[in-house]
C-alpha cells in the first residue's frame, strides 16, 4: 500500500521503532525562542550535557520584545532577564542567535522560511505550538514543550507517538481572492471540523484551492492547524515551494539536486490511505469573523451572532460554551457581524504578518484614514518583512492613515509584551487565538484576515470586504 | 491516589486561561502556581488543596505549547486532570515532566462526579472510585508509550526496552 507524505517523512526520520513503543525520531531543525527555552538550558547545565547539534539549532527572540523603540532599554525587568538569558544560553552553547538588533530578527515562524532554514521533507520542532506553519513547505513541523526542547537540544531526537494522517481537500476556486483569503479558508475549516477535529492527526491540505495559494498564504493555513487540534499540518511541495526557497541565506548549496529528489519523493501516493477526510468547497465562501472565545466559534461576515440555542443539539457543553463566550465577548445573539464596533486593530503575528499580508491590507488603507475611535497597529513579522515593506512604501500608506508602524515581534498576539488590550477593549486581530484574556486580561478578540482587519480599522466596524475594490 | 474534585463544566479549557501569557516570564514555580487558572477562575488558588483533581470536558489544554500550564497546576497541588479529551501538547507536557496525570474519562464519570466529591484513581486497574457517591467508573487506559513514560517518572528517566 502507498504512503502519505507525512508517513514518508516520518519513516525517513526513524532512529528506533519497535511495536508498542514510542518511536525515536530524528529532528533536522530546532528553532528556539526566549520563553520556552530557559529551563531546558538549565537542565542541560545541571546534567552536564552539551547541545548535540548547535549547527541545526537557530534562536531568536520574539515573544517578549517591545515593538515600539528598539534603541531604548526594555522596561519590563522579567522580559529583559528572559532575553538576556537567551543571549547567554546561545553564547554558552554555541547556538546562532538572531538577537533584538539583528536584521534577521523576527517571529520564529516568519524567519525560518525567509532564511531558507525551513526545508521540504525535514522535521522541524520549536517550543511553540505554531511551529505547524513550516508544514507549508512539505516539512513535518510541530510544537513541543520545554522538556522536549531539552531532549532535542541534548540528543537531536524525540520519543513520539505516531499521529494519524488526515486529508483535508480544499476544492474549487475563490471568486474574489483579494477579499476571501487563506485566513478565511482555515477559519472555515476550523469552524466546520471543530477545535479538536484534528486531535491526534497530521493534516495534509490538498486540492485546487491549496495549489492556487502562494507560499505565504499556505503558511497561514498550516499555522492554524494547531487550532483544529492537529499535531501538524502540511502541504506537498511544488514549483512555488522550490522557487520560494531558491537563493535564500541558508538555502543549501546542493539545492537543485535536492529539488530533484523532493519532486520524486515528497508526495502522497495515489493508493495511500488517510484515517480521516474532510472536504471544504471554497467557490462561495465568505470572509470569516470569529465571534466567540475559540477559533471554531466563527461565522460569515454576512451572518449574525448565533444564539446558544443553535448549539443545544444534545450537547450541553457546547451550548454552555457559547453562552459563556457571548458573555465574555459582550455580544447579543442576532446582532449582525457588520454592526460590531471595534476599538483596536492588530495586523501582525505568525499567522498574518508577512509581506503579502501587509500588501493586501495596504490596498484597503491607501488614501483613507483610520476611524477616529480606533487604534490600529501594524507589526511586521520580521525585520526583513519590515524592510521589504518600507521599500514598497507600505509604512507611509499605513502611517498616513494614522496606523502605527512598529518593530517586528509577536506583539499583541499573546499578551506577554507591552502590546496588550485594556479590559473590555474589542479588537479585530489577524492573529490565531481568541481565547479569554489572550490579548490582555478582559480583552475581546475577533479573528479576521488582514484585509478585514484593515477595513474594520477604516470603517470602525466589520464590513463585507467583497464589496470593496481591492485590485 | 485519593483526592477531591474541582469541576469545570466546559470544553476547550485553553492554556491561556490555565496560565495567562503575562506569567510566562515567571520562573519560580511557586509563584506560577499563584496564577494557575487565573484566566477562568480567580478563586482557584484559594480553594485548591494538595492532592486535588480537576475534572473538565473535551479538549482540555488546547492552545499553546507552554509547559508552564501543567507546572502551574502541579505546583498548586493538582495531581491529575480528568477530562473527556486532551489537546496533545498539554497531554505530553504533563507526562514528560511528570507534573500530573492526564486521565481520559467517559461521559458517565464526567456527568456523575460533582464538585467536591472525593475520588480514588487507580491507574493499574483503570478505575475511578467515587468515594462520596460510592460508584465506580472506567478510565481510558494510557497508551503503551505514555504508560511507559509515566512509569519511568518522565521523559528523561524513560529508557527504551
Amino acid at each position: 500500500m502507498g504512503k502519505t507524505l507525512f508517513e514518508k517523512i516520518w519513516d525517513a526520520h526513524i532512529v528506533v521503532e519497535k511495536e508498542n513503543s514510542p518511536s525515536l525520531i530524528y529532528i533536522d531543525r530546532h528553532l528556539v525562542h526566549e520563553v520556552t527555552s530557559p529551563q531546558a538550558f538549565d537542565g542541560l547545565r545541571m546534567n552536564n550535557r552539551s547541545v548535540r547539534r548547535p549547527d541545526l539549532t537557530i534562536a531568536t527572540m520574539d515573544h517578549n520584545v517591545p515593538t515600539n523603540n528598539r534603541t531604548l532599554p526594555i522596561l519590563d525587568q522579567t522580559s529583559a532577564v528572559q532575553i538576556q538569558t537567551l543571549e547567554k544560553n546561545c553564547k554558552d552553547f554555541g547556538i546562532q542567535l538572531f538577537d533584538i538588533n539583528s536584521p534577521n530578527q523576527g517571529i520564529v515562524h516568519v524567519i525560518g522560511p525567509q532564511l531558507g532554514i525551513t526545508l521540504p521533507g525535514s522535521t522541524i520542532v520549536c517550543g511553540d505550538s505554531h511551529t505547524s506553519t513550516h508544514g507549508a513547505f512539505g516539512a513535518l513541523a510541530f510544537g513541543i514543550g520545554t522538556s522536549e526542547v531539552e531532549h532535542v537540544l541534548a540528543s537531536q531526537t524525540l520519543w513520539l507517538e505516531k499521529p494519524k494522517p488526515f486529508e483535508i481537500i480544499v476544492a474549487g476556486k475563490r471568486k474574489n481572492p483579494h477579499a476571501v483569503t487563506a485566513k478565511d479558508i482555515i477559519l472555515s475549516i476550523i469552524k466546520n471540523i471543530g477545535t479538536s477535529g484534528g486531535n491526534g492527526t497530521v493534516i495534509e491540505y490538498r486540492g485546487e484551492g491549496i495549489c492556487d495559494l502562494s507560499m505565504e498564504q499556505r503558511m497561514t493555513i498550516c499555522n492554524m492547524s494547531i487550532e483544529a487540534g492537529a499535531r501538524a499540518g502540511l502541504i506537498a511541495p511544488d514549483e512555488k515551494t522550490f522557487e520560494y526557497l531558491r537563493g535564500r541565506k541558508y538555502t543549501p548549496k546542493n539545492y537543485e539536486s535536492l529539488v530533484e529528489y523532493w519532486k520524486d519523493n515528497l508526495k502522497t501516493d495515489s493508493d495511500a490511505k488517510f484515517e480521516k477526510k474532510y472536504t471544504l468547497h471554497i467557490d462561495n465562501i465568505a470572509p470569516q469573523v470569529s465571534w466567540g472565545t475559540n477559533p471554531g466559534m466563527t461565522c460569515d461576515v454576512t451572518e449574525s451572532i448565533p444564539s446558544p440555542e443553535d448549539f443545544s443539539n444534545g450537547d450541553q457543553n457546547q451550548k454552555k460554551g457559547a453562552e459563556q463566550a457571548l458573555e465574555y465577548m459582550a455580544l447579543k445573539p442576532g446582532t449582525p457581524i457588520i454592526e460590531i464596533k471595534i476599538d483596536r486593530v492588530f495586523i501582525g503575528s505568525c499567522t498574518n504578518a508577512r509581506l503579502e499580508d501587509l500588501i493586501e491590507a495596504s490596498k484597503v488603507v491607501k488614501g483613507r484614514k483610520l476611524s477616529p475611535h480606533v487604534r490600529a497597529m501594524v507589526v511586521p513579522g520580521s525585520q526583513m518583512v519590515k524592510k521589504q515593506a518600507e521599500e514598497l512604501g507600505l509604512d507611509k500608506i499605513f502611517t498616513n492613515a494614522n496606523f502605527e508602524w512598529r518593530e517586528s515581534g509577536c506583539s499583541m498576539c499573546l499578551g506577554m509584551n507591552p502590546d496588550i488590550l485594556s479590559p473590555g477593549e474589542r479588537c479585530a486581530s489577524t492573529s490565531n487565538r481568541n481565547f479569554e484574556g489572550r490579548q490582555g486580561t478582559g480583552g475581546r478578540t475577533h479573528l479576521v484576515s488582514p484585509v478585514m482587519a484593515a477595513a474594520a480599522a477604516i470603517e470602525g466596524h466589520f464590513v463585507d470586504v467583497r464589496e470593496m475594490d481591492l485590485n | 491516589m485519593k483526592g477531591n474534585v474541582i469541576k469545570y463544566e466546559r470544553d476547550n479549557i485553553d492554556t491561556d486561561v490555565i496560565i495567562p501569557g503575562q506569567y510566562l516570564k515567571v520562573h519560580d514555580y511557586a509563584e506560577l502556581a499563584l496564577h494557575a487558572m487565573e484566566g477562568l477562575d480567580p478563586d482557584f488558588h484559594s480553594k485548591v488543596k494538595e492532592g486535588d483533581f480537576i475534572l473538565s470536558g473535551r479538549n482540555f489544554g488546547c492552545g499553546s505549547s507552554r509547559e508552564h500550564a501543567p507546572i502551574a497546576l502541579s505546583h498548586s497541588g493538582i495531581k491529575a486532570v480528568l477530562a473527556l479529551s486532551f489537546a496533545r501538547i498539554f497531554y505530553r507536557n504533563a507526562v514528560d515532566g511528570a507534573f500530573l496525570l492526564p486521565i481520559e474519562i467517559e461521559e458517565d464519570a464526567y456527568s456523575d462526579i460533582s464538585e467536591g466529591d472525593e475520588i480514588d484513581i487507580n491507574i493499574h486497574t483503570n478505575e475511578i472510585k467515587n468515594i462520596t457517591k460510592n460508584k465506580i467508573y472506567k478510565m481510558k487506559p494510557f497508551s503503551e508509550i505514555i504508560g511507559k513514560i509515566i512509569e519511568a517518572g518522565g521523559l528523561f528517566k524513560y529508557k527504551p526496552d
